[in-house]
């Protein structure tokens, strides 16, 4: 009894040690999840001019990597809170995992290369080079946000939300139900989005031509489920069981969208 | 015709209005009686809100929200001008449902049809108005505070930036999100202490009482005098993506048919 509390103490007193939040420079107060540097703590010159091109390009992907874009979303669409939600993919979650082996592509890739896979295929774009502007930029971004998190460590709150196996298997049908009731106020009917009043694009669209491809992490239902389940509708994380994510994503995923670019060109990853 | 952003534009917001208002005048002599033209609709919403419709209890809605919809910033009536006739139609039927709180109006509404509410609806989505001095305390202590709750949310608490669903500098995103940048300080604290504690209740998804009831006062107080000191949209229009019909409209999704 008191052996086992003893070990539970030694535990927890370990968990504080290795807590990997940085000391000090905290702009988030909810000590649960990895922080980020505070903001207004980026660094003067070169470095935090790329840092802060880098969030620009993050936001506002279309706007200042336009050539690298070829659909209506962002970065932010998915890495909410300029890539800082936990279980959202945040930056701070894959810049320390990298260099990585996926199965995606068979190869271990570099957080480059995890990167230009994001323009391909969830912005279904041209993946930006290696050493190009925009590139160099959005890992400054990423290191930023990445100041003090441990390489190579799992961290809380990383990544999208592993969903466990629902009771009933996702059904696109009863997705559609939720969908039209929880999710077209903002992504429309149509899952073709929303615009702002100057005509930019405000919700994203969530399938059709302007969305992301079937080459698309998202277009795993499985991903798409976690997504929503921990993040949507906005600011009502986690209100969605996790039958219904499994629904929704189903539905979202069984819309039309632009083919696997692998596919659609005939070439390999 | 001008609708591009105010003060970015040629024409001051005064001269805007004077242009438009000579517009409106213009009109009315061709007021078509019977058929309901738009014109006859704004027509009879103009009558609404200079006199009311004649029913027991209806009054001007000009009384408080002003002729040209400014609303009154020093007791938190909101300015109305250039939201969408969708929005103003939503809310109003919220205040005849119980849904939208509002002591002040829930007495004069109840006698509007439901044209009445399209034809006042359309008439104040139509008018414009400079933005009115506001004459609520400003503490600029807060003033960073409000900046970063407006841009970039709270989400270690799960509070989104208000901009992702109030639009680039709180221009709305219509119908469903309206304009906030122009409104009262009293107003907008007004309405997210409302929300907080769930008197009204017509916000789809509950987002923004979820919102609400986790920001504390000092909070409120920086986000509402944030989005008081930008200006506000000089137009109603509804973007062309944004058709009513796309997007589940709250508290009810009948479209605004007389």
């Amino acid at each position: 009894m008191t052996a086992r509390s003893l070990i539970l103490v030694i535990l927890l007193a370990a968990g504080f040690l290795l807590d990997p939040r940085p000391t000090g420079a905290t702009g988030n107060q909810n000590f649960q999840f990895f922080a980020p540097p505070a903001e207004g703590t980026l660094p003067n010159g070169p470095l935090g001019r790329l840092i802060r091109q880098g969030e620009l390009i993050f936001i506002h992907t279309g706007q200042y990597a336009p050539r690298y874009v070829g659909n209506d979303l962002t970065c932010e669409s998915c890495h909410l809170d300029r890539g800082i939600k936990p279980y959202s993919a945040p930056l701070w979650g894959a810049y320390g995992t990298y260099p990585r082996y996926r199965s995606k592509n068979h190869q271990v890739n570099t957080l480059e290369e995890r990167i230009q896979g994001c323009f391909r295929f969830s912005l279904n774009g041209t993946p930006p080079p290696v050493g190009s502007k925009t590139m160099k930029a959005l890992i400054a971004y990423s290191f930023w946000v990445s100041r003090g998190a441990p390489v190579g460590l799992y961290l809380k709150g990383q990544g999208i939300v592993r969903m466990s196996k629902p009771a009933r298997p996702p059904d696109p049908l009863r997705g559609k139900a939720i969908f039209e009731a929880r999710c077209s106020l903002c992504h429309g009917l149509d899952g073709q989005g929303t615009q702002s009043d100057n005509d930019q694009v405000a919700f994203p669209p969530v399938w059709g031509p302007h969305s992301y491809t079937k080459g698309a992490g998202f277009y795993k239902v499985s991903k798409l489920a976690g997504f929503v389940k921990m993040n949507m509708p906005l600011s009502k994380g986690e209100t969605l069981s996790d039958q219904q994510a499994w629904d929704v994503a189903a539905y979202v995923d069984s819309q039309p969208r632009p083919e696997d670019p692998r596919k659609a060109k005939g070439g390999k990853s | 015709m001008v609708v591009s952003r105010s003060g970015s534009g040629v024409f001051s917001p005064l001269a805007l209005a004077g242009i438009l208002l000579g517009a409106l005048v213009a009109l009315f002599p061709s007021r078509a009686r019977g058929a309901d033209t738009e014109a006859a609709l704004i027509a009879w919403g103009h009558t609404i809100a200079m006199q009311g419709n004649g029913l027991p209890g209806n009054t001007a809605c000009a009384e408080c929200h002003r002729i040209n919809g400014g609303g009154m910033p020093s007791v938190g009536i909101p300015r109305i001008a250039g939201q969408t006739e969708t929005y103003i139609y939503r809310e109003i039927r919220g205040v005849q449902e119980g849904t939208r709180y509002s002591p002040y109006m829930d007495g004069i509404v109840q006698n509007l049809s439901r044209r009445d509410i399209r034809a006042v609806a359309l008439y104040y989505s139509t008018v414009r108005t400079p933005k009115l001095n506001d004459p609520a305390s400003y503490d600029p202590a807060l003033r960073e505070l409000g900046r970063r709750i407006a841009h970039r949310g709270l989400w270690d608490r799960n509070i989104p930036a208000c901009i992702l669903c109030h639009g680039q500098d709180g221009r709305g995103i219509p119908p469903n999100f309206p304009y906030i940048a122009g409104q009262s300080t009293t107003y907008l604290m007004g309405q997210l202490i409302s929300f907080a504690v769930v008197r009204r209740k017509d916000d789809p998804e509950g987002l923004m009482r979820g919102i609400a009831s986790k920001l504390t006062h000092r909070e409120i107080k920086a986000v509402a005098q944030y989005f008081a000191s930008l200006d506000p949209p000089v137009y109603g229009k509804i973007p062309a993506k944004n058709r009513p019909d796309r997007l589940r409209l709250i508290p009810e999704k009948e479209t605004p048919t007389p």
